[in-house]
């Protein structure tokens, strides 16, 4: 509609190499922290994020959220940011900002200290080691910085699937609107997308379909949704990462119980097996299957004895692509400081 | 749902001959615009003879859809919300208020498992009695098996010796009887529109600050069952009321939980099933061990904090842990 005249000279004017290259290069894949860090990922992907609750879904959608607020390098330190903006659709209703900005301001003091922004690179355990040092000497960071990043973050929730709607088909004007003042959106969130399911499906037994009047029911409204994101991802480069919350039970649940005291060796013993059988009940609707690009699935696995705070342990999450198909599983921890990756 | 000739009163542009058009594709409520590619719908309009007028109303029809989504905010507005609004309550046990970094949220709904007599009701009988006594709050406690004690209360508040100063701590406790999901809707409601106009009246002296459900399981297990999904639908859409509820006025919610045997090794686990684990922001395990009347409670989610750590604590006679 506004953008025709834009429209048309795409049409007729033919790129030159110079512009072409500039474009591709700009909307060039990346590459998230770990445990995203297995395939990168670019423009127009759709990542889902399949996990009973809880299993650190929130919490790698926050990491990544930082990953893309911050920005390549600020003052001659590199962050190996995106430095665009996250937009963040909580359908849940329970993200927590506190998380976010001690996350934030954890990865800021991190790059600060090593200066090159290396520090992903270092083991889990060093990066521990130092962290009493460096609490006392380096516990400055750079506060309009921070505040740059924070703004970054946008943030809206939604408590039913008519907010959610509404939201996705103004979200284009909004979208359009953050780019007029010069910054650009990286990552679309939605957390979690099946948080309706159980209310959308009472309605579609509730409705009349009748003068080819569409119902809110369930299919329905997946299938909007499905289209109004697909519209977007049509006009503004993005990547959507969605979480999914399984919703049903597990039909064997015998994995948490049986490995709760046996060490991490059942993992790879596991994989094979697990390849054959559908990892967990899908619920979602085919249009939003065959909308995702990308999957992946997170599973409790055994506890892991953390060194640090002696008996207390903290639970461990394994993490496998399931699309593409990847054979290696990452096995992490969260704690204070956030996602850890153990071996 | 708003017929479109509702909305005729607030703009000319949905007149007759604009409810004609959205009627040929099916449209008849603000709400059936959702599900429209309103891209199409502008396409649609443009070979109509009033193309202009038409595609006027659709944009009319988009800044009411506008005014449905709530507000985006980043991050530095969600942190000022956070700390002008969201106050950390004290849970009156100092064990557990060091576990939670303070206590509970306001804006969170916390929930309490454990199995039957693990101390879910005392503990909140004494979250009640703290949140009256040390921050002047209003609390309200919907109680669904006539558990509730008001002398159990007033043993919990520190200054009981004080007549006058209970009886001003008791008064601000009121509590419910609510034995069914469809009377916990009305009251949610009621709540609701009694707070709403508060807000607007600028009321904030003796404001509620905590609402206690004990318990919401034995609420929502009566109508779950079976393969059907009316029941988790109704159980989703009270956590939803009770998640609005404590996000838009800053209350902190605590609900009980009881648990279930999960059949192979006689573990238990929480009751209400897997949907339900997306409702509470923070998740608390009780169990007693009934020899040495000790509780631990452990974290099972929390929005802010890793799961798995643990505190230990006793059961109190009476208002002692004060001294």
């Amino acid at each position: 509609m506004g953008g025709e005249d834009e429209a048309n000279s795409w049409i007729r004017g033919d790129e030159t190499a110079k512009q072409m290259l500039s474009r591709v290069l700009r909307d060039r894949a990346f590459l998230l922290l770990p445990p995203l860090n297995r395939v990168p990922l670019r423009a127009g992907n759709v990542v889902e994020i399949t996990g009973a609750s809880p299993s650190a879904k929130t919490q790698i959608l926050i990491q990544a959220a930082i990953s893309c607020i911050l920005p390549k390098t600020w003052n001659g330190i590199h962050y190996g940011g995106l430095g665009k903006l996250v937009l963040f659709l909580d359908l849940d209703c329970r993200f927590d900002v506190l998380r976010l900005s001690e996350m934030l301001k954890h990865r800021l003091l991190q790059a600060n200290r090593l200066g090159n922004g290396a520090w992903w690179q270092l083991e889990a355990s060093n990066v521990k080691n130092s962290r009493a040092s460096q609490d006392k000497s380096n516990n400055v960071y750079d506060e309009e910085l921070y505040v740059s990043c924070m703004k970054r973050f946008m943030y809206v929730r939604c408590y039913d699937s008519l907010q959610l709607l509404s939201t996705l088909k103004t979200l284009h004007c909004r979208i359009r609107q953050q780019e007029a003042c010069g910054s650009q959106v990286g990552v679309l969130m939605i957390d979690s997308i099946g948080a309706f399911h159980w209310t959308d499906r009472l309605s579609s037994s509730l409705a009349l379909e009748k003068n080819n009047r569409k119902s809110l029911s369930l299919t329905n409204v997946v299938e909007t949704i499905v289209q109004e994101v697909k519209k977007i991802l049509q006009v503004h480069s993005l990547v959507v990462i969605a979480t999914k919350a399984t919703i049903y039970e597990e039909k064997f649940p015998t994995n948490e119980t049986n490995r709760k005291f046996s060490s991490n060796e059942d993992l790879s013993g596991n994989a094979s097996s697990k390849a054959q059988q559908t990892p967990f009940r899908e619920f979602m609707p085919s249009s939003w299957q065959a909308f995702v690009t990308h999957k992946i699935i997170i599973r409790k696995s055994a506890y892991h004895q953390s060194l640090q705070t002696g008996q207390q342990s903290l639970s461990a999450y394994s993490l496998e692509w399931l699309q593409p198909q990847l054979s290696s599983i990452d096995r992490f921890i969260v704690d204070d400081s956030g996602i850890v990756i153990v071996t | 749902m708003a017929p479109l000739k509702h909305v005729e009163r607030e703009n000319p542009i949905i007149d007759a001959s604009f409810r004609d058009f959205c009627a040929s594709h099916g449209i008849q409520t603000v709400e059936d615009f959702l599900l429209h590619d309103l891209y199409e719908l502008a396409a649609f309009a443009e070979r109509q003879r009033n193309a202009d007028r038409l595609k006027e109303g659709i944009t009319f029809m988009l800044s009411l859809i506008e005014l449905q989504c709530r507000p985006w905010l980043n991050g530095m507005e969600l942190l000022e919300d956070l700390h002008r609004n969201k106050h950390t309550l004290s849970t009156g046990d100092k064990g557990i208020d060091s576990l939670l970094q303070g206590g509970f949220r306001e804006g969170q709904v916390t929930e309490l498992v454990g199995p039957s007599s693990s101390g879910k009701t005392q503990f909140c009988m004494q979250a009640a009695a703290s949140v009256a006594e040390k921050y002047s709050a209003r609390v309200l406690y919907l109680d669904t098996g006539n558990s509730f004690s008001a002398r159990r209360i007033a043993q919990f508040i520190c200054s009981s010796s004080d007549a006058a100063l209970r009886q001003k701590v008791l008064s601000r406790i009121s509590c419910q009887m609510v034995y069914d999901v469809y009377t916990m809707f009305d009251m949610l409601h009621g709540l609701e529109v009694t707070l709403r106009s508060q807000a607007q009246m600028n009321v904030n002296e003796d404001r509620l600050q905590l609402l206690v459900v004990d318990s919401i399981s034995s609420l929502i297990t009566p109508i779950l069952g079976g393969s059907g999904s009316q029941g988790r639908a109704l159980m989703v859409a009270v956590g939803y009321m009770l998640k609005k509820l404590a996000h838009e006025h800053n209350i902190a919610i605590l609900v009980t939980n009881h648990t279930v045997g999960a059949g192979e090794g006689g573990r238990t686990k929480p009751a209400l099933g897997e949907t339900w684990k997306s409702i509470p922001h923070v998740r608390l395990m009780l169990t007693r061990d009934h020899r040495n009347n000790n509780c631990t409670i452990s974290i099972l989610k929390h929005t802010s904090m890793p799961a798995g750590h643990t505190v230990t604590t006793m059961t109190r006679e009476d208002n002692t842990h004060c001294l």
